[in-house]
């Protein structure tokens, strides 16, 4: 298992009050399992935005990349640290097969210097996926957890924006040919997100999770992987209005994605 | 698949959107299939616990252009825009959602600068008491679409009673749902014609005030909000509001009644809970000069045993559409007027658009004299 937790920092002084503890401890296997995914994105996510910041040519976009980057890391020890205090040291796999999909994705956009692609790649479709379900999270995970989730999910949300503005720019230059390339990104990345967000992992383990699948206990912390599938697509349909793709294009694209 | 409906749709784009409908699925049935149009034929339908697991999760949006021809040569290009509403949904108690749907589905018409746009079914009845709460719009303008919905539902009585030798002027005319906007406009057009009429609805007080309308017109209207209440047996019943159990009109009515089933979803079964009385499905018409959809949804979005079928609500944008009439004939709720019906008659009529032919649950109507209303009536 190819572990990239190098820069998960140990928090200290986080408390939480008896009841949140035992709340989330009668769980724990469930929530580690969740946060392990969470952590895997966020460590895939300062990893991309490192290798972005080679391909950029202004210096301002090179720091720029590399706050992200820095960001991510913060989100990914934050989730750790929320692991510890329910009494686990969560794992994570950037190298776990659909990761590893992703990650290859957006490595294939950097070795073009795709600028635009990249950031479709982690602004429009990682980020959706991320945004939704941390924030569906965030909402039934208890106390200090649940508030984790929310805060980062709206961190994520909020950094969006600046991506969002350029790629709207660069639609405008050619409304056609943006859409292509979204389209074969979409393709692409969005293929690998729907199968780990099926309802079922059909093709066998996914390389993150502890034990068996996570997704058939989700029930029992009032989620489902039907929900967080829903939330995330329904997040990239969005994004995609905010870019001005046509709404009748992507849900094209979006049900033709398999489940 | 996606590269050359893209190419479809950027072709579709350049010209104007003239009208926008605005719809949702009466089942998961149809909902699935409309995911399957989309998938596309070279994709498996998505299985019926995926449709229910995704649908809701969809924003409001269009799924197809259509283009809507007139008798007269004219065409007119619009949207279908689906609010995604999940079937099981359609219910007071999702209302607040539900607005949300209608709302979501408006701007997008909005956005794509559709010059009127028509609120199908389930959106008609949610924003007839609400157009306040649309956003807000510059240069698309709204209808119910129930001023045609009321024609072609008047017109039916008419048919079937000609075809059923009944005598509109001796019968007695019950409304059920009086005081919504298409159960008034259907006791105002018909009142005149027949012998009595008995209004239902849960709103006493809206009851109070369209009884004294009519009856200062020297129409003879009993009001009550119990069906059992009324001193006489209706022979023509129109349902402008779905009924929670259709059974209550069971010995409420004529056994060999008229039966209108105008409410959404249509839940009248001709042969389960009304045997000997002639059922129809009212206020849907005909657009005689074709419709055309891109991608190919003919069959799917008007599920209907004629071709070119649709709800009188969606074809009333259509017909204002082709005379470039582009402005909010049908707002507010219990505007709808004998005038008003002839006016829209008059404009849909220039264009091909008429009552369509006369069916129900089981299939086209086959009156007592064996006649079968196969053609669109002008």
């Amino acid at each position: 298992m190819n572990t990239a937790g190098g820069n998960i920092e140990r928090v200290v002084g986080l408390e939480r009050s008896p009841m949140e503890s035992a709340s989330a401890s009668l769980n724990a296997p469930i929530w580690e399992d969740v946060l392990a995914q969470a952590i895997t994105g966020e460590l895939l996510a300062a990893m991309n935005y490192a290798s972005l910041s080679e391909i950029c040519d202004d210096p301002a976009e090179v720091a720029d990349a590399l706050e992200h980057a820095e960001i991510e890391r913060g989100h990914a020890a934050r989730f750790a640290a929320e692991g510890r205090k329910i009494g686990v040291d969560v794992s994570n796999n950037v190298g776990a097969k659909h990761w590893k999909r992703l990650r290859e994705a957006f490595l294939r956009c950097v070795a073009e210097r795709d600028f635009i692609g990249c950031l479709i790649v982690q602004e429009i479709m990682l980020e959706s996926f991320a945004v939704a379900s941390y924030a569906r999270v965030g909402r039934v995970a208890p106390g200090s957890l649940g508030k984790t989730f929310s805060t980062i999910a709206a961190e994520e949300e909020e950094h969006v924006d600046h991506a969002m503005a350029i790629l709207r720019a660069e639609r405008a230059l050619d409304a056609q040919r943006f859409d292509e390339k979204v389209y074969r990104l979409h393709l692409d990345v969005m293929t690998t997100l729907a199968q780990m967000l099926a309802k079922e992992c059909k093709d066998g383990h996914c390389e993150v999770c502890h034990n068996s699948c996570v997704k058939p206990a989700l029930f029992d912390v009032s989620l489902s992987a039907a929900e967080l599938r829903g939330a995330s697509l329904r997040q990239y349909l969005k994004a995609l209005d905010m870019l001005g793709v046509p709404g009748e294009v992507t849900l094209t694209w979006v049900t033709q994605l398999p489940v | 698949m996606g590269d050359s409906i893209a190419s479809v749709i950027a072709r579709e784009r350049t010209g104007e959107v003239d009208f926008a409908l605005i719809g949702h699925q009466e089942s998961w049935r149809a909902a699935a299939d409309v995911l399957a149009v989309l998938r596309g034929p070279e994709r498996m339908p998505l299985p019926d616990d995926e449709v229910k697991d995704i649908l809701p999760w969809i924003p409001p949006r269009a799924v197809c252009h259509v283009e809507a021809a007139s008798i007269a040569g004219k065409k007119a290009h619009g949207l279908y825009i689906e609010s995604f509403i999940p079937p099981d949904r359609l219910e007071a108690a999702y209302v607040h959602e539900n607005l949300a749907r209608v709302r979501g589905a408006a701007a997008y018409a909005i956005k794509a600068g559709a010059k009127i746009v028509s609120l199908g079914g389930f959106s008609s009845i949610l924003i007839e008491g609400n157009f306040d709460q649309l956003p807000e719009r510059h240069d698309t303008v709204f209808t119910t679409g129930n001023t045609l919905t009321v024609a072609f539902i008047v017109q039916g009585i008419e048919k079937m009673c000609a075809l059923e030798g009944r005598d509109l002027e001796s019968s007695t005319l019950l409304v059920v749902g009086a005081t919504g906007d298409v159960g008034s406009g259907c006791a105002r057009c018909l009142a005149p014609m027949v012998r009595r009429v008995l209004l239902n609805a849960r709103n006493v007080e809206r009851l109070h005030r369209l009884g004294a309308e009519l009856q200062a017109d020297g129409v003879h209207v009993e009001i009550a909000t119990d069906l059992r209440q009324f001193s006489a047996e209706a022979d023509l019943v129109i349902c402008a509001a779905s009924l929670a159990a259709p059974s209550l009109l069971l010995g409420r009515i004529a056994p060999d009644a008229i039966v209108c089933d105008a409410g959404y979803p249509k839940n009248l079964s001709p042969r389960v809970e009304l045997p000997g009385a002639k059922v129809f499905f009212g206020g849907l018409g005909q657009i005689t000069g074709g419709l055309r959809f891109a991608p190919d949804f003919r069959g799917v979005l008007n599920r209907h045993p004629f071709p070119d079928v649709v709800h009188g609500c969606l074809l009333e944008g259509m017909a204002l559409a082709l005379e470039r009439l582009f402005e909010p004939f049908s707002q507010g709720r219990g505007f709808i007027t004998p005038e008003r019906v002839e006016e829209i008659v008059r404009i849909a009529a220039r264009h091909g658009i008429y009552r369509a032919p006369l069916y129900n649950g089981d299939g086209p109507v086959i009156c007592s004299s064996g006649y079968f209303d196969s053609a669109a009536c002008a």
